[in-house]
Protein backbone atom coordinates (compact mmCIF):
# COMPACT_ATOMS: atom_id res chain seq x y z
CA UNK A 1 0.00 0.00 0.00
CA UNK A 2 1.41 3.02 -0.94
CA UNK A 3 2.15 5.53 2.23
CA UNK A 4 1.01 8.86 3.14
CA UNK A 5 3.62 10.75 0.42
CA UNK A 6 2.57 7.93 -2.38
CA UNK A 7 5.26 6.23 -1.99
CA UNK A 8 4.69 2.50 -2.99
CA UNK A 9 5.36 -0.03 -0.27
CA UNK A 10 7.85 -2.32 -1.87
CA UNK A 11 7.66 -4.90 0.83
CA UNK A 12 3.76 -4.75 -0.01
CA UNK A 13 4.53 -5.30 -3.74
CA UNK A 14 6.41 -8.26 -3.06
CA UNK A 15 3.83 -9.54 -1.22
CA UNK A 16 1.47 -9.45 -3.43
CA UNK A 17 3.49 -10.73 -5.79
CA UNK A 18 4.39 -14.07 -3.91
CA UNK A 19 0.81 -14.77 -2.97
CA UNK A 20 -0.45 -14.30 -6.83
CA UNK A 21 2.88 -16.78 -7.79
CA UNK A 22 1.56 -19.38 -5.26
CA UNK A 23 -1.94 -18.92 -6.57
CA UNK A 24 -0.81 -19.55 -9.83
CA UNK A 25 1.88 -22.37 -9.21
CA UNK A 26 -0.99 -24.13 -7.31
CA UNK A 27 -3.68 -23.89 -10.39
CA UNK A 28 -0.95 -25.26 -12.35
CA UNK A 29 -1.03 -28.01 -10.35
CA UNK A 30 -4.09 -28.68 -9.74
CA UNK A 31 -5.17 -28.45 -13.24
CA UNK A 32 -2.22 -31.24 -14.01
CA UNK A 33 -3.71 -33.33 -10.61
CA UNK A 34 -7.42 -33.02 -11.80
CA UNK A 35 -7.08 -34.70 -15.48
CA UNK A 36 -7.76 -38.81 -15.37
CA UNK A 37 -4.74 -39.86 -15.88
CA UNK A 38 -3.04 -38.33 -12.53
CA UNK A 39 -5.91 -39.85 -11.29
CA UNK A 40 -4.93 -43.45 -12.59
CA UNK A 41 -1.42 -42.42 -11.75
CA UNK A 42 -2.72 -42.16 -8.08
CA UNK A 43 -4.75 -45.11 -8.12
CA UNK A 44 -1.58 -47.34 -9.04
CA UNK A 45 0.51 -45.60 -6.41
CA UNK A 46 -2.42 -46.49 -3.36
CA UNK A 47 -2.46 -49.90 -4.52
CA UNK A 48 1.70 -50.33 -4.99
CA UNK A 49 1.49 -48.87 -1.69
CA UNK A 50 -1.27 -51.36 -0.19
CA UNK A 51 1.07 -54.08 -1.70
CA UNK A 52 3.81 -52.82 -0.50
CA UNK A 53 2.70 -52.72 2.95
CA UNK A 54 1.39 -56.06 3.10
CA UNK A 55 4.71 -57.53 1.73
CA UNK A 56 6.63 -55.58 4.58
CA UNK A 57 4.00 -56.71 7.32
CA UNK A 58 4.65 -60.21 6.41
CA UNK A 59 7.92 -60.11 6.01
CA UNK A 60 8.49 -58.14 9.08
CA UNK A 61 6.22 -60.95 11.15
CA UNK A 62 8.10 -63.70 9.75
CA UNK A 63 11.19 -62.10 10.51
CA UNK A 64 10.12 -61.40 14.17
CA UNK A 65 8.61 -64.40 14.62
CA UNK A 66 11.96 -66.36 13.54
CA UNK A 67 13.68 -64.19 16.35
CA UNK A 68 10.95 -64.93 18.82
CA UNK A 69 9.76 -61.61 19.15
CA UNK A 70 6.02 -59.75 19.33
CA UNK A 71 4.86 -59.02 16.51
CA UNK A 72 2.73 -56.28 15.58
CA UNK A 73 -0.94 -58.23 15.31
CA UNK A 74 0.59 -60.01 18.10
CA UNK A 75 1.00 -56.14 20.10
CA UNK A 76 -2.57 -55.32 18.47
CA UNK A 77 -4.22 -58.35 19.40
CA UNK A 78 -3.15 -57.30 23.13
CA UNK A 79 -4.29 -53.98 22.51
CA UNK A 80 -7.69 -55.01 21.51
CA UNK A 81 -7.78 -57.24 24.50
CA UNK A 82 -7.16 -54.37 26.62
CA UNK A 83 -9.44 -52.53 25.00
CA UNK A 84 -11.99 -54.99 25.94
CA UNK A 85 -10.89 -55.54 29.31
CA UNK A 86 -11.38 -50.95 29.41
CA UNK A 87 -14.83 -51.72 28.04
CA UNK A 88 -15.62 -54.24 30.85
CA UNK A 89 -14.19 -51.96 33.70
CA UNK A 90 -16.33 -48.87 31.89
CA UNK A 91 -19.79 -50.90 32.16
CA UNK A 92 -18.59 -51.69 35.75
CA UNK A 93 -18.20 -48.31 36.56
CA UNK A 94 -20.94 -46.84 35.05
CA UNK A 95 -23.66 -49.58 36.70
CA UNK A 96 -21.41 -48.77 39.77
CA UNK A 97 -21.82 -44.94 39.30
CA UNK A 98 -25.75 -45.58 38.44
CA UNK A 99 -26.28 -47.17 41.80
CA UNK A 100 -24.36 -44.95 43.94
CA UNK A 101 -26.65 -41.75 42.38
CA UNK A 102 -29.70 -44.59 42.62
CA UNK A 103 -28.76 -44.31 46.51
CA UNK A 104 -27.85 -40.54 46.88
CA UNK A 105 -23.84 -40.71 46.42
CA UNK A 106 -22.80 -38.98 43.00
CA UNK A 107 -19.80 -40.90 42.19
CA UNK A 108 -18.26 -38.12 39.26
CA UNK A 109 -15.14 -36.93 39.83
CA UNK A 110 -14.83 -33.75 42.49
CA UNK A 111 -13.72 -31.02 39.88
CA UNK A 112 -16.59 -31.98 37.37
CA UNK A 113 -19.42 -32.15 39.83
CA UNK A 114 -18.39 -29.10 41.93
CA UNK A 115 -18.87 -27.12 38.85
CA UNK A 116 -22.67 -25.76 39.66
CA UNK A 117 -22.36 -22.34 37.68
CA UNK A 118 -25.56 -20.76 37.86
CA UNK A 119 -27.63 -21.57 34.39
CA UNK A 120 -29.03 -18.33 33.89
CA UNK A 121 -27.04 -16.45 31.82
CA UNK A 122 -29.26 -13.97 29.15
CA UNK A 123 -27.52 -12.42 26.10
CA UNK A 124 -26.67 -8.95 26.42
CA UNK A 125 -28.97 -6.67 25.16
CA UNK A 126 -28.51 -5.75 21.53
CA UNK A 127 -28.92 -1.85 20.30
CA UNK A 128 -31.71 -2.36 18.56
CA UNK A 129 -33.28 -4.29 21.51
CA UNK A 130 -32.32 -1.36 24.44
CA UNK A 131 -34.60 1.45 22.40
CA UNK B 1 19.01 28.14 -13.98
CA UNK B 2 19.44 24.84 -13.08
CA UNK B 3 17.18 22.09 -11.17
CA UNK B 4 19.10 20.77 -8.32
CA UNK B 5 18.25 16.92 -7.43
CA UNK B 6 17.38 16.32 -4.03
CA UNK B 7 16.29 13.08 -3.10
CA UNK B 8 14.44 12.62 -0.08
CA UNK B 9 17.20 11.81 2.38
CA UNK B 10 15.09 11.32 5.49
CA UNK B 11 12.40 8.46 4.21
CA UNK B 12 15.39 6.68 2.75
CA UNK B 13 17.51 6.27 5.50
CA UNK B 14 14.32 5.72 7.66
CA UNK B 15 13.83 2.50 5.19
CA UNK B 16 16.95 1.27 5.60
CA UNK B 17 16.96 1.29 9.50
CA UNK B 18 13.58 -0.15 9.31
CA UNK B 19 15.18 -3.13 6.82
CA UNK B 20 18.29 -3.47 8.62
CA UNK B 21 16.55 -3.67 12.13
CA UNK B 22 14.12 -6.81 10.48
CA UNK B 23 16.81 -8.25 9.09
CA UNK B 24 18.16 -8.42 12.26
CA UNK B 25 15.10 -9.26 14.14
CA UNK B 26 15.12 -12.18 11.12
CA UNK B 27 18.64 -13.59 11.86
CA UNK B 28 17.82 -14.03 15.42
CA UNK B 29 14.39 -15.03 15.97
CA UNK B 30 15.57 -17.27 12.62
CA UNK B 31 18.05 -19.23 14.62
CA UNK B 32 15.42 -19.61 17.62
CA UNK B 33 12.78 -21.54 15.38
CA UNK B 34 15.49 -23.61 13.38
CA UNK B 35 16.89 -24.78 16.75
CA UNK B 36 14.07 -24.64 18.91
CA UNK B 37 12.16 -28.09 19.04
CA UNK B 38 10.42 -27.86 21.77
CA UNK B 39 6.38 -28.79 21.02
CA UNK B 40 4.10 -25.49 21.18
CA UNK B 41 2.16 -25.63 24.38
CA UNK B 42 -1.23 -26.37 22.70
CA UNK B 43 -5.02 -27.13 23.98
CA UNK B 44 -3.76 -25.45 27.54
CA UNK B 45 -7.61 -24.53 28.61
CA UNK B 46 -8.72 -26.27 31.76
CA UNK B 47 -11.00 -29.66 31.81
CA UNK B 48 -11.78 -32.56 33.16
CA UNK B 49 -12.87 -35.56 31.26
CA UNK B 50 -16.51 -36.33 31.72
CA UNK B 51 -16.67 -39.89 29.77
CA UNK B 52 -14.04 -42.05 28.13
CA UNK B 53 -14.30 -44.95 25.82
CA UNK B 54 -11.29 -46.37 24.28
CA UNK B 55 -9.80 -43.87 22.60
CA UNK B 56 -13.04 -41.20 23.01
CA UNK B 57 -12.84 -38.65 25.44
CA UNK B 58 -15.72 -36.10 26.67
CA UNK B 59 -14.38 -33.10 27.86
CA UNK B 60 -16.02 -30.41 30.14
CA UNK B 61 -13.81 -27.34 30.00
CA UNK B 62 -14.01 -25.34 33.58
CA UNK B 63 -15.86 -22.65 33.14
CA UNK B 64 -14.87 -18.89 33.31
CA UNK B 65 -18.03 -17.34 34.46
CA UNK B 66 -20.52 -17.96 37.79
CA UNK B 67 -23.35 -17.48 35.56
CA UNK B 68 -23.43 -19.48 32.35
CA UNK B 69 -26.42 -20.09 29.66
CA UNK B 70 -28.62 -22.86 30.23
CA UNK B 71 -27.93 -25.16 27.15
CA UNK B 72 -24.07 -26.60 27.23
CA UNK B 73 -22.35 -26.76 24.14
CA UNK B 74 -20.78 -29.49 23.03
CA UNK B 75 -17.61 -29.04 19.99
CA UNK B 76 -17.98 -31.96 17.90
CA UNK B 77 -14.49 -32.64 16.10
CA UNK B 78 -13.67 -34.16 13.02
CA UNK B 79 -11.96 -37.40 12.47
CA UNK B 80 -8.90 -36.41 10.83
CA UNK B 81 -7.26 -33.89 12.53
CA UNK B 82 -6.47 -33.16 16.42
CA UNK B 83 -9.26 -30.97 18.17
CA UNK B 84 -6.55 -28.41 19.83
CA UNK B 85 -7.21 -26.35 16.92
CA UNK B 86 -10.09 -25.06 18.77
CA UNK B 87 -7.98 -24.73 21.97
CA UNK B 88 -4.24 -23.41 20.52
CA UNK B 89 -3.40 -21.54 22.90
CA UNK B 90 -4.65 -19.36 25.85
CA UNK B 91 -6.05 -16.00 24.30
CA UNK B 92 -6.06 -17.94 20.64
CA UNK B 93 -8.59 -20.21 21.70
CA UNK B 94 -12.57 -20.96 20.69
CA UNK B 95 -13.01 -22.62 23.43
CA UNK B 96 -11.30 -20.58 26.10
CA UNK B 97 -13.74 -17.32 24.38
CA UNK B 98 -16.86 -19.17 24.32
CA UNK B 99 -16.53 -19.86 27.93
CA UNK B 100 -15.70 -16.29 28.59
CA UNK B 101 -18.78 -15.37 26.57
CA UNK B 102 -20.70 -17.23 29.36
CA UNK B 103 -20.58 -21.31 28.00
CA UNK B 104 -20.67 -24.38 29.37
CA UNK B 105 -18.09 -26.15 27.07
CA UNK B 106 -17.89 -29.34 26.21
CA UNK B 107 -15.48 -31.15 23.79
CA UNK B 108 -15.91 -34.40 22.11
CA UNK B 109 -12.71 -35.59 21.16
CA UNK B 110 -12.58 -39.02 19.06
CA UNK B 111 -9.14 -39.65 20.08
CA UNK B 112 -6.15 -41.14 17.47
CA UNK B 113 -7.24 -44.62 16.82
CA UNK B 114 -5.67 -47.71 17.39
CA UNK B 115 -4.90 -50.43 15.02
CA UNK B 116 -8.45 -52.60 15.98
CA UNK B 117 -10.32 -49.25 15.47
CA UNK B 118 -10.00 -50.19 12.17
CA UNK B 119 -13.67 -52.12 12.29
CA UNK B 120 -15.23 -48.36 13.74
CA UNK B 121 -17.69 -47.00 11.00
CA UNK B 122 -20.47 -44.48 10.92
CA UNK B 123 -22.56 -46.42 13.27
CA UNK B 124 -20.49 -46.14 15.70
CA UNK B 125 -20.05 -42.58 16.04
CA UNK B 126 -23.44 -41.64 14.69
CA UNK B 127 -25.75 -44.10 16.68
CA UNK B 128 -23.63 -45.16 19.57
CA UNK B 129 -20.81 -42.54 20.62
CA UNK B 130 -22.45 -39.46 19.80
CA UNK B 131 -25.81 -40.01 21.56
CA UNK B 132 -24.06 -41.57 24.16
CA UNK B 133 -21.81 -38.37 25.01
CA UNK B 134 -25.36 -36.19 24.98
CA UNK B 135 -26.28 -38.50 27.52
CA UNK B 136 -23.17 -37.82 29.34
CA UNK B 137 -23.58 -33.95 29.18
CA UNK B 138 -27.07 -34.13 30.18
CA UNK B 139 -26.22 -36.08 33.59
CA UNK B 140 -23.60 -33.34 34.33
CA UNK B 141 -25.31 -30.22 33.52
CA UNK B 142 -28.62 -31.31 34.66
CA UNK B 143 -29.88 -29.87 31.51
CA UNK B 144 -32.07 -31.66 28.73
CA UNK B 145 -30.77 -30.14 25.39
CA UNK B 146 -27.21 -29.22 23.71
CA UNK B 147 -26.31 -27.14 21.23
CA UNK B 148 -23.84 -29.18 18.98
CA UNK B 149 -20.89 -27.11 17.47
CA UNK B 150 -19.33 -29.81 14.74
CA UNK B 151 -16.28 -28.55 12.92
CA UNK B 152 -15.76 -29.95 9.22
CA UNK B 153 -16.69 -33.63 9.41
CA UNK B 154 -17.99 -33.37 13.23
CA UNK B 155 -20.75 -31.44 11.63
CA UNK B 156 -21.52 -34.05 9.31
CA UNK B 157 -21.63 -36.33 12.63
CA UNK B 158 -24.28 -33.35 14.20
CA UNK B 159 -26.26 -33.69 11.33
CA UNK B 160 -26.22 -37.67 10.54
CA UNK B 161 -27.40 -37.92 14.91
CA UNK B 162 -30.02 -35.28 14.45
CA UNK B 163 -30.96 -36.36 10.97
CA UNK B 164 -31.75 -39.60 12.61
CA UNK B 165 -32.75 -39.40 15.87
CA UNK B 166 -35.80 -36.99 15.04
CA UNK B 167 -35.72 -36.64 19.29
CA UNK B 168 -32.43 -36.03 19.82
CA UNK B 169 -32.24 -33.28 22.57
CA UNK B 170 -30.11 -30.80 20.18
CA UNK B 171 -31.50 -27.26 20.77
CA UNK B 172 -29.30 -25.79 17.87
CA UNK B 173 -26.54 -27.15 15.74
CA UNK B 174 -23.94 -24.97 14.34
CA UNK B 175 -21.99 -26.15 11.59
CA UNK B 176 -18.74 -25.03 10.26
CA UNK B 177 -16.92 -26.07 7.25
CA UNK B 178 -19.34 -28.90 6.73
CA UNK B 179 -19.10 -30.53 3.37
CA UNK B 180 -22.64 -31.86 2.73
CA UNK B 181 -22.80 -31.89 -1.49
CA UNK B 182 -19.94 -34.35 -2.02
CA UNK B 183 -20.25 -33.59 -6.18
CA UNK B 184 -18.41 -30.40 -5.07
CA UNK B 185 -15.60 -31.50 -3.53
CA UNK B 186 -13.34 -30.96 -6.35
CA UNK B 187 -10.17 -32.72 -6.48
CA UNK B 188 -11.10 -35.22 -3.52
CA UNK B 189 -13.58 -36.08 -5.51
CA UNK B 190 -11.48 -36.93 -8.82
CA UNK B 191 -8.81 -38.62 -6.76
CA UNK B 192 -11.34 -41.00 -5.44
CA UNK B 193 -12.83 -41.44 -8.67
CA UNK B 194 -13.93 -45.23 -8.72
CA UNK B 195 -12.60 -46.08 -12.02
CA UNK B 196 -8.97 -46.03 -10.06
CA UNK B 197 -9.47 -46.20 -5.97
CA UNK B 198 -10.36 -50.14 -5.01
CA UNK B 199 -11.34 -48.46 -1.37
CA UNK B 200 -12.01 -52.15 -0.55
CA UNK B 201 -8.66 -53.30 -0.53
CA UNK B 202 -7.30 -50.48 0.11
CA UNK B 203 -9.16 -50.89 3.72
CA UNK B 204 -8.43 -54.24 3.69
CA UNK B 205 -4.73 -54.11 3.51
CA UNK B 206 -4.19 -50.82 5.53
CA UNK B 207 -6.88 -51.22 8.28
CA UNK B 208 -6.53 -47.52 9.34
CA UNK B 209 -5.88 -44.92 6.53
CA UNK B 210 -2.07 -44.17 7.76
CA UNK B 211 -1.70 -40.55 8.89
CA UNK B 212 1.16 -39.61 5.91
CA UNK B 213 -1.60 -40.43 3.44
CA UNK B 214 -4.11 -38.25 4.73
CA UNK B 215 -1.43 -35.18 5.12
CA UNK B 216 -0.45 -35.74 1.61
CA UNK B 217 -3.52 -35.82 0.23
CA UNK B 218 -4.54 -32.41 2.02
CA UNK B 219 -0.92 -31.10 0.70
CA UNK B 220 -1.80 -32.05 -3.22
CA UNK B 221 -4.39 -29.89 -2.80
CA UNK B 222 -2.30 -27.05 -2.83
CA UNK B 223 1.01 -28.57 -3.48
CA UNK B 224 3.33 -25.56 -3.40
CA UNK B 225 1.72 -23.88 -0.30
CA UNK B 226 4.30 -25.45 2.09
CA UNK B 227 7.36 -24.23 0.23
CA UNK B 228 5.86 -20.63 0.04
CA UNK B 229 4.95 -20.81 3.74
CA UNK B 230 8.70 -20.93 4.50
CA UNK B 231 9.16 -18.03 2.31
CA UNK B 232 6.70 -16.15 3.94
CA UNK B 233 8.74 -17.12 7.43
CA UNK B 234 11.48 -15.56 6.73
CA UNK B 235 9.69 -12.59 5.54
CA UNK B 236 7.78 -12.21 8.68
CA UNK B 237 10.64 -13.66 11.43
CA UNK B 238 10.98 -10.05 12.39
CA UNK B 239 7.62 -10.26 13.72
CA UNK B 240 6.76 -12.53 17.03
CA UNK B 241 3.08 -13.16 16.93
CA UNK B 242 3.44 -14.03 13.05
CA UNK B 243 5.84 -16.67 13.95
CA UNK B 244 3.96 -17.81 16.98
CA UNK B 245 0.74 -18.71 14.95
CA UNK B 246 3.00 -19.90 11.68
CA UNK B 247 4.36 -22.61 14.68
CA UNK B 248 1.39 -23.22 16.40
CA UNK B 249 -0.45 -23.76 12.99
CA UNK B 250 2.64 -25.77 11.20
CA UNK B 251 2.34 -28.29 14.54
CA UNK B 252 -1.58 -29.20 13.59
CA UNK B 253 -1.21 -29.30 10.26
CA UNK B 254 1.37 -32.05 10.65
CA UNK B 255 0.02 -34.21 13.62
CA UNK B 256 -2.17 -35.89 11.83
CA UNK B 257 -4.46 -38.94 12.46
CA UNK B 258 -4.86 -42.09 10.86
CA UNK B 259 -8.67 -42.31 9.69
CA UNK B 260 -10.74 -45.38 10.92
CA UNK B 261 -10.97 -47.57 7.78
CA UNK B 262 -14.45 -48.56 8.41
CA UNK B 263 -15.15 -44.84 8.31
CA UNK B 264 -13.35 -44.38 5.40
CA UNK B 265 -14.68 -47.07 3.59
CA UNK B 266 -18.17 -45.82 4.05
CA UNK B 267 -17.39 -42.34 3.58
CA UNK B 268 -15.78 -42.81 0.19
CA UNK B 269 -18.54 -45.28 -1.00
CA UNK B 270 -21.83 -43.56 0.42
CA UNK B 271 -20.44 -40.16 0.49
CA UNK B 272 -17.95 -39.26 -2.54
CA UNK B 273 -19.20 -41.99 -5.09
CA UNK B 274 -22.96 -42.01 -3.85
CA UNK B 275 -23.23 -38.41 -2.59
CA UNK B 276 -26.23 -39.96 -0.71
CA UNK B 277 -26.79 -37.17 2.46
CA UNK B 278 -26.71 -34.62 -0.37
CA UNK B 279 -29.70 -36.96 -2.27
CA UNK B 280 -31.47 -37.60 0.88
CA UNK B 281 -30.83 -41.88 0.72
CA UNK B 282 -28.18 -42.28 3.17
CA UNK B 283 -28.39 -44.93 5.73
CA UNK B 284 -26.76 -45.80 8.67
CA UNK B 285 -26.79 -48.87 10.61
CA UNK B 286 -30.00 -49.49 8.72
CA UNK B 287 -31.54 -45.98 9.68
CA UNK B 288 -32.13 -43.28 7.20
CA UNK B 289 -30.75 -40.06 7.89
CA UNK B 290 -33.58 -37.71 7.00
CA UNK B 291 -32.08 -34.27 7.46
CA UNK B 292 -35.24 -32.67 6.80
CA UNK B 293 -36.38 -33.76 9.98
CA UNK B 294 -34.04 -31.44 11.79
CA UNK B 295 -36.07 -28.61 12.70
CA UNK B 296 -33.93 -27.17 15.85
CA UNK B 297 -32.24 -23.31 14.59
CA UNK B 298 -29.20 -23.92 12.61
CA UNK B 299 -26.07 -22.32 12.00
CA UNK B 300 -24.11 -22.49 9.14
CA UNK B 301 -20.17 -21.12 8.50
CA UNK B 302 -18.45 -21.36 5.77
CA UNK B 303 -14.93 -20.06 3.82
CA UNK B 304 -14.99 -18.51 0.91
CA UNK B 305 -11.48 -20.15 -0.14
CA UNK B 306 -11.94 -23.16 2.06
CA UNK B 307 -9.81 -25.82 -0.10
CA UNK B 308 -10.82 -28.74 1.42
CA UNK B 309 -14.59 -28.19 2.24
CA UNK B 310 -15.17 -26.25 -1.06
CA UNK B 311 -17.96 -23.77 -0.64
CA UNK B 312 -19.49 -25.43 -3.60
CA UNK B 313 -19.70 -28.99 -0.51
CA UNK B 314 -20.67 -26.95 1.74
CA UNK B 315 -23.14 -24.22 0.03
CA UNK B 316 -26.28 -25.93 -0.11
CA UNK B 317 -26.17 -27.54 3.69
CA UNK B 318 -29.18 -24.93 4.51
CA UNK B 319 -31.41 -26.20 1.99
CA UNK B 320 -31.42 -29.90 3.46
CA UNK B 321 -32.67 -28.93 6.50
CA UNK B 322 -36.06 -28.61 7.70
CA UNK B 323 -35.21 -26.01 9.60
CA UNK B 324 -36.97 -22.47 9.81
CA UNK B 325 -34.10 -20.43 11.81
CA UNK B 326 -31.29 -21.57 9.67
CA UNK B 327 -28.56 -19.03 8.69
CA UNK B 328 -25.71 -18.92 6.34
CA UNK B 329 -22.58 -17.33 7.11
CA UNK B 330 -19.92 -16.79 4.39
CA UNK B 331 -16.47 -15.50 5.57
CA UNK B 332 -13.53 -14.87 4.17
CA UNK B 333 -10.30 -17.45 5.19
CA UNK B 334 -9.94 -20.93 4.15
CA UNK B 335 -10.67 -24.19 6.20
CA UNK B 336 -8.58 -23.54 9.26
CA UNK B 337 -8.33 -20.08 9.33
CA UNK B 338 -12.27 -20.17 9.79
CA UNK B 339 -12.19 -21.17 12.87
CA UNK B 340 -8.95 -20.74 14.21
CA UNK B 341 -7.25 -17.88 11.91
CA UNK B 342 -6.55 -14.88 13.93
CA UNK B 343 -9.02 -12.70 12.59
CA UNK B 344 -11.67 -15.75 13.43
CA UNK B 345 -11.47 -13.92 17.46
CA UNK B 346 -12.94 -10.50 15.25
CA UNK B 347 -15.48 -11.95 13.17
CA UNK B 348 -16.74 -15.56 13.74
CA UNK B 349 -16.75 -15.83 17.28
CA UNK B 350 -18.22 -12.57 18.16
CA UNK B 351 -21.12 -13.74 16.05
CA UNK B 352 -20.62 -17.44 17.21
CA UNK B 353 -21.60 -16.12 20.61
CA UNK B 354 -24.58 -13.92 19.62
CA UNK B 355 -26.07 -16.61 17.91
CA UNK B 356 -25.58 -18.81 20.19
CA UNK B 357 -26.28 -16.68 23.33
CA UNK B 358 -29.73 -15.84 22.21
CA UNK B 359 -30.65 -19.36 21.59
CA UNK B 360 -29.13 -20.89 24.38
CA UNK B 361 -31.55 -19.57 27.36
Amino acid sequence: MPDSNNRPDVAELWRSWLTETERQWNAFFNDVTGTDSFGRLLGGYMETYGTIHRLVTRSMERSLSTFNVPTRSDIVDLSERLSNVEERLGSIEFSLRALAEAVGHPTQPAAVTQLRPRRTRRPPRQPSQAQ
Amino acid sequence: MTTVYNPDTRALSEILQTLFERNLDRARRGMSVLLSRDPAAVGATLRDVVYARGTLRLYRYRPLTDEVYRIPVVLVMTLVSKPYILDLSPGHSLVEFLLREGFDVFMVDWGIPRPEDKRLGLEYYVLESLPRNIEEVQKVTGEREVSLFGYCMGGLFALMCSGVFHDAPVANIVCAATPVDFDGMGLFRRWSDRRWLDVDRLVDRLGNIPADLILRSFEMLRPVERWFSYVRLADNLWNDLWVRDFRLFYQWNHDQMPFPGEAYRQMIKELMWENKLMKGTLTIGGRRVDTRAITCPLLHIMAEHDHIAPYAATRPLTTIVGSQDKEDIVLRGGHVSLVAGRNAGFRLWPELSQWLGVRSV
